[in-house]
């Protein structure tokens, strides 16, 4: 999820200011993005809320992130679950069990369950596809909602992408380059799920969106939401971090 | 009719022949017996297969909050999130007359891990003591216990504990979703593994006592996703189902009682469908006896024809042959009968309660209707079939006679006894 | 009559004698004969008529079994049956051998229908969620030949040649992922590098089976998508052929077995026949036999006695007769002889004439099957396997040469008593009497 979610962060921001220019080429932007990411590190500390029908809870994680291929997310809280954590590397999914001080492997069976209870799905954690790999950019809006001046872009699969979505669009504020939302839109044009950002920040030195919030379409009074605390780029961190023996470090 | 000379005619001619009397009479006989003992199997076969569908795992009454099926979500718990006093709900249950036996149930989904395999599994969480007395498929363990409560231990299906390379005093892992959203996991020791013969079990069930289950998955005591009952007779579920419905203390939200028949509606017509093959068999049966008769008492008449003569010739009517005849049959029916049920039943109560098993003939367990068939030739009674296979001898035994009895009555006294 | 002399020839003119005795007392018996002579007509008739329809229904059975499952004969690596696993697969070597094996002129004509097949356990996804699938990818036309369930189609199509991103659903899972024909999905499983796949596919048809296990989980998709997809090229899980007749079934597995011995030995492959892969129906049917012989014992007991009845009738009337022939020189041997042929020729005619009738109005009657779907449910499930209600019956020689030898064999037993009798007759006593 991190990569995603450096992904989609990175996606809406440019980051070396000599290179803001008014291009409008979503390919553009999004090759930008993507290069930036690329062999790019970080960690981060944030704290997950997941308001469902039947509970809510409310988890702060420690999460490091290398490229596209590797994550590791920690938690650090509530404490009877402190310790627990997830590996992902290169589509393999981990999850380290601090109580029975045990690692399980999570079947290909088990890729559409929820991870740690929210709306994201394991599934979306390990998605190699990066969204310029599987879709097509189109911009489909230049101009302003609300006050504010923004892009939209459509982002449509490519014939053989191997994902579910009908398409993607998300919305993008052109002045700071900061997303603000992405709506996931099944093949009959109809909205299934919607990602939401805000709480615009300066974080590890770069202007970032501090929450993200997943809300299914179907269940509307349930959300996901996640809060940035600390976020840096660039660790020094390399592959051998994320290795099953880090997984099962306490810290 | 008794005291009617025909009548002791008849008996008296039994004796005339023995030999065909007796090769007659077991002709009969063994109509009888065949019918009473191929229904008694058949109704057998289908009672196993009841039995096996309803108290293998399930019982022969489910008893859920309203919402629970289809999707069986875990927070649809009987008395909703408030739960019920679950002993309280039980002892109503087992109150009732109809009822031998009534466990509660929580179930869970998540996965199972060995060291070296995980598979998804679905988690049932039981009360051992009454869960025995319920249902069948923990009663013969292929290995080990049974867990005991607050161990941290659990049993599995066969196929399960082989596709995760486990064995009796393994640890596993089991991680399951939480009531409050947790990842609820924890080590639990296997302590044994069951075979029910249905693969879908074997391979996906995970069976622990209730109260781990609740304390893994975060839910307390009260709270239980449903209450199976075993009925006396599978055949009055229904009715007791009705009864429960309207004597069980109101619990909220609305719950629901509900008997196998309406969750397997195709084992149902399966069995309806079976019943009504009886009639062919009897039909058979005795259709085919029905010559033997008829040549033999064609035979017997014939061979007496001198004294249907006579009788004539003294001023018998024919319908007085006739009585003789159809008397003479209607002895040879009775004989046949007591033959025939002496044959049968000491078979019939041996099989029924020391049923021989035929597993040389097959090599594996069958199902049938999603229900699994031990082989064995297992009978069932059902008196009022014996009473129509009763009639139906003494119809046949009649009906045979019907023609040489009409044909002896039109015996020409005087010729026959001149000698043509 | 003439007197025998001891001569080679005395022993041939007497077996005239006793076959011309024996049938002019059935003819003089006649209306005797003529009713034990129904009971095993209608017996006969109802042997063949409940045979060839029984062995009908089974046949059907096991050509519904199959179809869904491996075939008469499959098939696979060794571990593939409880592995399940993408690296338990035929090398494309493998499966050109069977391929070629079952093209090979002794087999060829004995086969109906051949599938190769990769089986792949996996994930479906949707946007409305995701449920566990077993995908088999198949080529279409021989798929279609080979199984049933192109048939059981309810919206779209099946499978045809081109198709690349086609998806042939059950109705259960398109209901849990909400798709419908022509909506995307994605499936994903582990590839043969270890790593996890995703294959993105189109419904192009739903089937219903009515059995839920089938409905929500199986996919059909093109052989060659799965092949792409999981990344074993024209690998195949395994392959299956279906038969003309499950007779066959020990001829063309030992064949194979021949053809792939080298296969065999490095543990590459296995050959089973459809008993090894699909124990449950045959069980099922060894128990249904099982039920039929019983009754059918039953009856021809009965008849039997009937038999008995009729024949020892006609012995101890004929005293007397039997006592002129004794004294004529006929030995007690051959007077029990009489005694039997008259019993086995009264069984071989009627039973002849019951398996005759039943052989034809069977087939006139019955030939394009019985429909029995009035009296069964519509979700009769016996072992796995969705029962069909239409029954059509099988004659086979085998069948009809066990049934001759069970009614010769039930006439020569009820025969022997009575011929003993007749044999037993003490001459001199039976002339002195009238009857």
């Amino acid at each position: 999820m991190n990569k995603r979610l450096v992904g989609m962060v990175v996606a809406g921001c440019v980051v070396v200011p000599s290179l803001v220019t008014a291009q409008t080429d979503p390919l553009e932007i999004m090759n930008r993005v993507d290069r930036l990411l690329r062999g790019d590190s970080s960690r981060g500390v944030a704290t997950m809320e997941v308001v469902t029908e039947n509970w809510e809870r409310e988890m702060t994680m420690e999460l490091w992130s290398l490229g596209t291929d590797y994550s590791l997310v920690r938690l650090r809280a509530p404490r009877k679950e402190a310790g627990t954590a997830t590996l992902m590397a290169d589509d393999d999914i981990w999850n380290y069990l601090p109580k029975v001080d045990r690692t399980i492997k999570i079947p290909s069976s088990m890729m559409g369950g929820a991870w740690m209870g929210s709306h994201f799905t394991n599934d979306d954690l390990v998605k190699e596809s990066q969204l310029i790999d599987d879709y097509e950019v189109e911009l489909v809006f230049d101009g302003d909602r609300d006050g504010v001046t923004v892009w939209e872009f459509r982002l449509t699969p490519k014939p053989d992408a191997a994902v579910v979505w009908g398409h993607i669009e998300y919305q993008v504020q052109q002045d700071n380059y900061m997303p603000l939302w992405t709506r996931f839109y099944d093949e009959d044009g109809d909205l299934s799920r919607t990602m939401t950002y805000s709480d615009f920040s300066e974080l590890g030195g770069r202007l970032v969106p501090a929450v993200m919030e997943m809300q299914p379409v179907d269940k509307p009074g349930e959300r996901t939401a996640i809060t940035y605390q600390e976020l840096e780029f660039d660790v020094d961190i390399d592959q051998s971090f994320f290795s099953l023996r880090n997984l099962q470090r306490q810290r | 009719m008794l005291e009617s000379p025909w009548l002791r005619i008849g008996w008296r001619n039994l004796g005339r022949n023995r030999k065909r009397t007796t090769l007659t009479a077991l002709g009969l006989a063994i109509g009888f017996a065949a019918n009473v003992l191929l229904v008694g199997w058949v109704e057998g076969l289908q009672a196993e297969m009841v039995e096996s569908a309803t108290s293998l795992v399930n019982g022969q009454i489910e008893i859920h909050d309203a919402e629970f099926r289809p999707d069986r979500s875990m927070f649809d718990t009987i008395g909703g999130r408030a739960g019920v006093d679950v002993d309280a709900l039980l002892r109503a249950v087992d109150a009732d007359t109809a009822v031998v036996a009534a466990a509660p149930r929580v179930y869970a989904g998540g996965l199972v891990s060995s060291g070296e395999a995980t598979s998804a599994g679905m988690f049932m969480g039981i009360d051992p003591a009454r869960e025995l007395v319920l249902t069948r498929f923990l009663d013969q363990l292929v290995e080990g216990r049974l867990p005991v409560s607050g161990q941290n231990e659990l049993v599995v299906g066969e196929e399960m504990a082989r596709q995760l390379s486990a064995a009796v005093d393994d640890e596993l892992v089991v991680v399951a979703s939480g009531a409050d959203g947790s990842m609820a996991n924890d080590l639990y020791r296997l302590v044994g593994i069951f075979r029910s013969g249905l693969t879908e079990l074997d391979a996906t069930f995970a069976v622990m006592p209730i109260g781990d289950l609740q304390a893994l998955m975060v839910l307390p005591p009260s709270r239980i996703h449903e209450i199976a009952v075993a009925t006396t007779d599978p055949w009055i579920a229904e009715t007791t189902a009705l009864r429960l419905r309207d004597t069980l203390p109101g619990v909220e939200p609305a719950i629901e009682v509900v008997s196998w028949d309406v969750l397997n509606p195709a084992m149902v017509d399966y069995v309806a469908l079976a019943d009504s093959m009886h009639f062919i068999i009897i039909f058979i049966v005795f259709g085919i006896a029905l010559f033997g008769v008829a040549n033999a008492t064609l035979m017997a008449t014939y061979e007496r024809r001198r004294e249907f003569a006579v009788m004539l010739a003294l001023g018998a009517t024919p319908r007085s042959i006739w009585s003789t005849v159809l008397s003479e049959a209607l002895a040879v029916a009775l004989v046949s009968l007591v033959i025939g049920a002496g044959l049968i039943f000491p078979v019939m109560v041996w099989f029924h309660n020391a049923p021989p098993d035929m597993s040389w003939l097959l090599d594996s367990d069958v199902t049938l209707m999603g229900a699994l068939l031990s082989p064995s030739l297992r009978v069932e009674y059902n008196p009022s079939f014996w009473l129509t296979c009763a009639v139906a001898l003494i119809v046949t035994a009649v009906i045979a006679a019907l023609y040489p009895a009409f044909r002896a009555g039109r015996t020409p006294p005087a010729d026959t006894l001149s000698g043509l | 009559m003439r007197q025998s002399q001891d001569s080679p020839r005395s022993s041939s003119s007497h077996v005239g004698v006793i076959v011309r005795l024996a049938f002019r007392n059935l003819r003089r018996q006649l209306r005797r004969s003529i009713l034990t002579a129904m009971a095993m007509i209608v017996g006969g008739w109802l042997l063949i008529f409940s045979f060839s329809l029984g062995d009908g229904m089974h046949e059907t059975w096991i050509d519904s079994g199959i179809r869904t499952s491996g075939g008469h004969v499959t098939v696979e690596q060794p571990e593939f049956q409880l592995s399940r696993k993408i690296e338990d697969r035929l090398s494309t070597n493998v499966r050109q051998r069977v391929e070629q094996a079952l093209e090979s002129p002794v087999i060829k004509p004995h086969v109906v229908a051949v599938s190769s097949r990769l089986t792949v356990t996996g994930l479906a996804s949707s946007s409305a969620g995701s449920r566990p699938a077993r995908i088999i990818a198949v080529d279409p036309i021989d798929e279609a030949v080979f199984g049933t369930l192109d048939e059981q189609v309810i919206d779209g199509r099946y499978l045809e040649p081109g198709d690349e991103l086609a998806g042939y659903v059950g109705r259960g899972l398109i209901d849990a992922l909400d798709l419908r024909v022509g909506s995307r999905f994605v499936v994903q499983a582990q590839d043969t590098e270890q790593e996890i796949a995703g294959q993105l596919l189109r419904v192009v048809g739903i089937f219903e089976t009515g059995l839920s296990e089938i409905d929500q989980s199986v996919i059909h998709i093109p052989l060659v998508t799965g092949g792409a997809w999981v990344g074993s090229g024209r690998d195949v899980t395994n392959v299956g052929v279906v038969l003309t007749d499950s007779e066959i079934v020990p001829v063309v597995t030992a064949y194979l077995e021949r053809d792939l011995d080298t296969s065999i030995s490095t543990g590459d492959a296995k050959v089973m026949d459809w008993q090894e892969s699909n124990p449950p129906l045959s069980a099922a049917i060894a128990i249904d036999n099982f039920g039929n012989y019983l009754v059918y014992g039953i009856l021809f007991m009965i008849i039997a006695f009937g038999i008995v009845n009729t024949v020892l009738m006609s012995v101890l009337h004929r005293h007397r007769e039997f006592g002129v022939l004794q004294a004529l020189g006929l030995t007690p041997g051959e007077t029990g002889a009489i005694v039997l042929v008259e019993g086995l020729s009264l069984t071989a005619i009627s039973g002849c004439l019951g398996v005759g009738l039943g052989l034809l109005t069977t087939w006139y009657f019955f030939g394009d099957g019985i429909d029995l779907s009035s009296l069964a449910p519509d979700d009769m499930e016996f072992s796995g396997v969705v029962i069909d209600p239409y029954v059509y019956p099988l004659f086979r020689g085998t069948r009809l040469a066990q049934v001759f030898a069970f009614i010769l064999f039930i006439g020569a037993v009820a025969s022997i008593y009575p011929a003993v009798r007749a044999a037993t007759i003490n001459t001199v006593e039976a002339m002195k009497f009238d009857r």
